[in-house]
């Protein structure tokens, strides 16, 4: 968490060094998290940069994890850091070359939720950005098919937003069974 | 097992006189259908009761008809989600009278643990549920009573929870 950490310069890791070189105005930051690195990314940026992980030969993040994303209204802490973008999204990826992790998060403020889509990558990221459509509200642009894939189609609201509240909204307690069957 | 229904009279050990209403019920207690539901972890327990170790079969409910048009005993076992609830509804609706229905486990009967917006708590809200069984999950010896306390509904000649809300 700490943004201003010395990294030593011998044992920092080759995806860092190759970032700083090929794409060093796409980074807004740079952690480590139990051993896996972390990049803070530009979201006009964000498809280059993963675009860079997954085609650089040395590196080949060539699987995409888990697209998700982190809804941060009450973690003061981490709005004041980028400049409070209420979601970050988060891609987990993984080298079978280098059999590493890298995890790029890439910082959506509410008032613009679009982040260009991943599915021009990795067809994997389909499901998963519909996902992270579904649970917060993120738009993906060019993706596809961005439709709910957990949630009813019906259903209002994005629920793993902070301020959906656990119970609902009453939803479990309401059907429309002729609707639904008809 | 014997013919255990009620007034009977017996003429040289060979005739046995009944009413049309204990041989039907008699027939439909020992041959209950499941149409299984299973969505979650007590699902599993329902395929154990099924499986030869508790094996259901004993009690004449053996045969799992994944058709609701071909069953009369629904067994939910397990979350039900508000995007399976039409779903559940729509097969108990598709289910011929008379039918009856085990909500089994926490979840089912109440939302178990998982008080949130996606899990309806308790599937009685939507369809009527004749038993329920306790437990997180419950063994299959309880799934196994609960059958057996729905044959005794049947053999009492009491409806299913179904038909008394229908004609409530
Ligand atoms: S009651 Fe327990 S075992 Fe059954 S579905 Fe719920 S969590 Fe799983």
């Amino acid at each position: 968490m700490n943004e201003e950490k010395e990294v030593e310069e011998h044992s920092k890791p080759l995806v860092l060094e190759k970032l700083e070189a090929a794409h060093a105005d796409a980074l807004l930051a740079q952690d480590e998290s139990r051993g896996t690195v972390v990049v803070v990314v530009r979201k006009e940026r964000v498809y280059a940069v993963l675009e860079y992980l997954k085609t650089d030969s040395e590196l080949a993040y060539n699987y995409l994890v888990d697209v998700t994303a982190v809804d941060n209204s009450r973690m003061e802490s981490e709005l004041m850091r980028f400049d409070y973008a209420r979601f970050m999204v988060v891609y987990q990826l993984y080298s079978y070359q280098g059999q590493c992790r890298v995890r790029v998060k890439v910082p959506v403020h509410e008032n613009d939720l679009s982040i260009p889509s991943a599915t021009g990558l990795w067809r994997g990221a389909n499901w998963l950005e519909r996902e992270t459509y579904d649970m917060f509200g993120i738009h993906f642009e060019g993706h596809p098919d961005l439709r709910r894939i957990l949630m009813p189609d019906d259903f209002e609201g994005h629920p793993l937003r902070k301020d959906y509240p656990l119970q609902g909204r009453g939803e479990r307690e309401r059907f429309n069974f002729d609707k639904q069957n008809a | 097992m014997g013919l255990d229904f009620g007034p009977s009279g017996e003429q040289d050990g060979n005739i046995i006189t009944t009413t049309i209403d204990k041989v039907v019920n008699w027939g439909r207690k020992n041959s209950l259908w499941p149409m299984p539901f299973g969505t979650a972890c007590c699902a599993i327990e329902m395929m154990a009761t099924l499986a030869s170790k508790f094996d259901l079969s004993r009690f004449g409910s053996e045969a799992i008809r994944f058709s609701p048009r071909q069953s009369d005993l629904l067994i939910v076992s397990g979350r039900i989600s508000i995007k399976m609830m039409p779903v559940l509804k729509r097969i108990y609706d598709q289910m011929p009278d008379p039918k009856w229905v085990i909500s089994m486990g926490a979840c089912a009967s109440c939302g178990g643990v998982f008080d949130t917006y996606t899990l309806i708590q308790g599937v009685d809200q939507f369809i009527p549920v004749d038993v329920y069984i306790p437990g997180c999950p419950p063994r299959p010896e309880d799934l196994i009573d609960a059958v057996l306390q729905v044959q005794e509904k049947i053999s009492s000649g009491a409806s299913p929870k179904g038909v008394e809300v229908i004609y409530e």
